[in-house]
């Protein structure tokens, strides 16, 4: 079981390394998806398995959402849909396409293995992780509805303006 | 977690009430001086209920901790905060842009630094933590007409992320070695141990980080001149106030209640960056020619002179830490304060030549600047004089010469550059001043009076101190018992 966490703590470091050094956007969020793959296969090693559906569900499906986004903001024509033909040659998805296969790989090992045990101590299951997020830690809860108030008040604020602003390094200076 | 602890978390309480209630009324209609209103008042609830709180020390396991350290800061945060308020309506009525939201986000990031000194779990830390920084983000480019905004959020922005990404894996190696995220637990456990772990040390690392870069301290200080420069006047007060302030109360109640002091490495990282920042900030702020800017690089000295009493680490050092932010938070607030006033609706009064012959153009306000700038420099009859006398005290008092030199020495640096904005002010003007837009009376009379109430409390505390010295002892007594 010590093995599976590490090739997927490792497939996790090398597909956010490759998220990181990326320059194509869609290319980056490819491998970001992968990266929250490992990160949910880590947390079922460690013994949360319903920190791990939470990732794929929150993390994985929003930033599948994004990438949603970018496509409608890329507001695509005949011509690009040439360009991505160009583009999605072996040599961009296999890299992420590996990756994943590895994760499903140890998937596969880990729900078939004879010791379904995890790497340490007792699963978490998803009502402890209740119990504890609605008894002692409900402060906890209650404080990140005021982070995500200040996050909504703070992005709707600064989203709304559409007013040209050029950093002072491209000014133009009448010389 | 019953429903009599929520009794002891009532100012907090107010302020979610209130930051909702302005959500609430801006979306109704929006309206300026309602919101202000809204503000103001909540302000005074929280400090009200705040005043039953004295002499309690009740623990709201795992999370929070109210005890007379925490009512002290979070008192002071609240009264800062007021102040930021006070000064914020006369600033943001001259901007065409819309000004309510403003007032939410400074209900919340007030909120986020009352939890941060009230937290002893990594938990409440993180979130208090979040809360304000996420607030901030949307302060610091709150003007967006401004080309310098964007710059200066953008920046707070990512290096404040990597600050917390430092802090998140600093206190998951901790949580790796000691099992647990609560302070006292974390202290019981170092108690225990003859060594203390590579590991839990190196976690304590990443921490300083974190810790380092909410205070401004060198090296981690390059975000604040920007930063400053770049956010409207009264924001940048908030930052140099409540958001350095709760990062204190937190470090202060972190480090005693994991027992620190007797972490030898530590004194020694705090040292060190206690000496960098004296240095830095006093020796960059010397060119300075934006008052801002300026104001910023001797927030670092003066973050840099608070780590020698916090390194003293007895009762002495954590009194004298109390006294002096209290100094420190009403002469920052009177600078910015000023500034504020002096801006027009096109750009903040940032260069030193809008200062110039300001005494015989407006009086008053040059002489409220003067009694801020030498208190900030540490002449007497003001209150950063006994600040840094407090300081010194505590300083010698444990031994730490080496401190103790480079703040006398840094003193006399730091005299130049606030004599020398004091000097561009009482030269005669070069050439009488266009007329400048007059907004009604009343409107700048909320500002002009909490200037003047600033500047009397800062006579008054340097005069007479007592007051204000037993107000702190009655309050650290349960702090300092509970060690």
């Amino acid at each position: 079981m010590e093995l599976t966490f590490f090739i997927a703590a490792a497939v996790a470091v090398l597909a956010t390394i490759m998220v990181v050094t990326q320059y194509n956007l869609i290319h980056a969020l490819l491998y970001l998806v992968v990266s929250f793959l490992a990160i949910s296969v880590v947390f079922f090693t460690l013994g949360a398995p319903f920190m791990a559906a939470l990732e794929i569900i929150i993390y994985a499906g929003a930033i599948v959402v994004l990438i949603i986004f970018v496509i409608m903001m890329l507001n695509l024509t005949q011509e690009d849909i040439q360009h991505e033909k160009e583009w999605l040659k072996p040599r961009i998805w296999i890299g992420p396409a590996v990756l994943s296969m590895i994760l499903l790989v140890e998937l596969v090992y880990i729900v078939t293995a004879d010791t379904p045990d995890t790497y340490r101590s007792t699963p978490v299951e998803a009502q402890a992780v209740g119990m504890s997020l609605f008894g002692p830690y409900v402060l906890g809860v209650q404080l990140s509805g005021m982070l995500l108030m200040a996050g909504i008040v703070g992005a709707y604020h600064l989203g709304r303006q559409k007013k040209k602003v050029i950093h002072r390094f491209l000014e133009r200076t009448d010389a | 977690m019953r429903l009599n602890d929520l009794l002891y978390l009532l100012p907090l309480l107010v302020l979610v009430a209130a930051a909702i209630l302005t959500m609430l009324a801006v979306a109704v209609k929006r309206n300026h001086r309602v919101i202000f209103g809204i503000t103001i008042l909540a302000h005074l609830v929280a400090l009200a209920v705040l005043l039953d709180l004295r002499g309690i020390q009740a623990s709201l396991p795992p999370l929070l901790m109210v005890d007379g350290w925490g009512v002290f800061n979070m008192g002071l945060i609240l009264w800062t905060s007021l102040g930021v308020t006070m000064m914020s309506y006369a600033y943001f009525e001259q901007r065409e842009e819309r000004k309510e939201e403003y007032y939410i986000l400074l209900l919340l990031a007030t909120l986020g630094a009352c939890v941060l000194v009230i937290s002893q779990h990594f938990m409440a830390l993180f979130l208090g933590l979040e809360v304000l920084s996420v607030s901030l983000y949307a302060l610091i480019s709150y003007l967006r007409t401004r080309e310098k905004s964007d710059e200066a959020g953008i920046k707070y922005l990512i290096l404040a992320a990597m600050s917390s990404a430092f802090l998140l894996f600093g206190m998951a190696l901790m949580y790796a070695v000691t099992g647990t995220m609560s302070f006292p637990e974390i202290g019981a456990y170092l108690r225990s141990t003859q060594e203390i772990p590579l590991l839990f040390l190196t976690g304590f690392g990443l921490t300083v980080v974190g810790i380092g870069f909410k205070l401004g301290v060198a090296p981690f200080h390059m975000w604040a001149p920007d930063v400053y420069e770049g956010a409207p006047a009264p924001v940048s007060a908030f930052i140099a106030t409540v958001s350095k302030g709760g990062m204190v109360g937190l470090m202060v109640r972190f480090v005693t209640e994991t027992g620190g002091y007797r972490n030898t490495s530590m004194l020694l990282i705090f040292t060190i960056i206690a000496a960098a920042s004296m240095l830095a900030g006093n020796l960059l702020a010397l060119r300075q020619k934006n008052i801002k800017r300026l104001l910023a690089y001797s927030s670092i000295a003066h973050l840099g002179y608070l780590l020698v009493a916090f390194l003293a680490g007895n009762q002495l050092g954590v009194e004298a830490v109390s006294f002096y932010l209290v100094a420190y938070f009403i002469t920052t607030l009177g600078t910015f304060g000023v500034v504020a006033l002096l801006s027009d609706n096109e750009r903040d009064a940032d260069q030193l030549e809008d200062y110039r012959g300001l005494f015989w153009l407006r009086p008053g306000t040059a002489a409220v600047f003067t009694a801020m700038l030498l208190s900030l420099a540490g002449i007497p009859l003001t209150a950063g004089f006994l600040g840094k006398f407090y300081l010194l005290a505590s300083g010698v008092n444990t031994q730490q010469w080496v401190l103790v030199i480079m703040l006398v020495l840094n003193s006399v640096v730091g005299l130049y550059y606030y004599i020398r904005v004091i000097a561009v002010m009482f030269a005669q003007p070069e050439q009488a001043p266009e007329a400048r837009k007059v907004l009604h009376p009343a409107i700048s009379f909320a500002s002009g009076a909490t200037m003047a109430a600033l500047a009397l409390l800062l006579l008054w505390i340097g005069v007479y101190p007592t007051t204000l010295v037993q107000l702190i002892r009655g309050l650290l007594v349960t702090f300092m018992a509970s060690r």
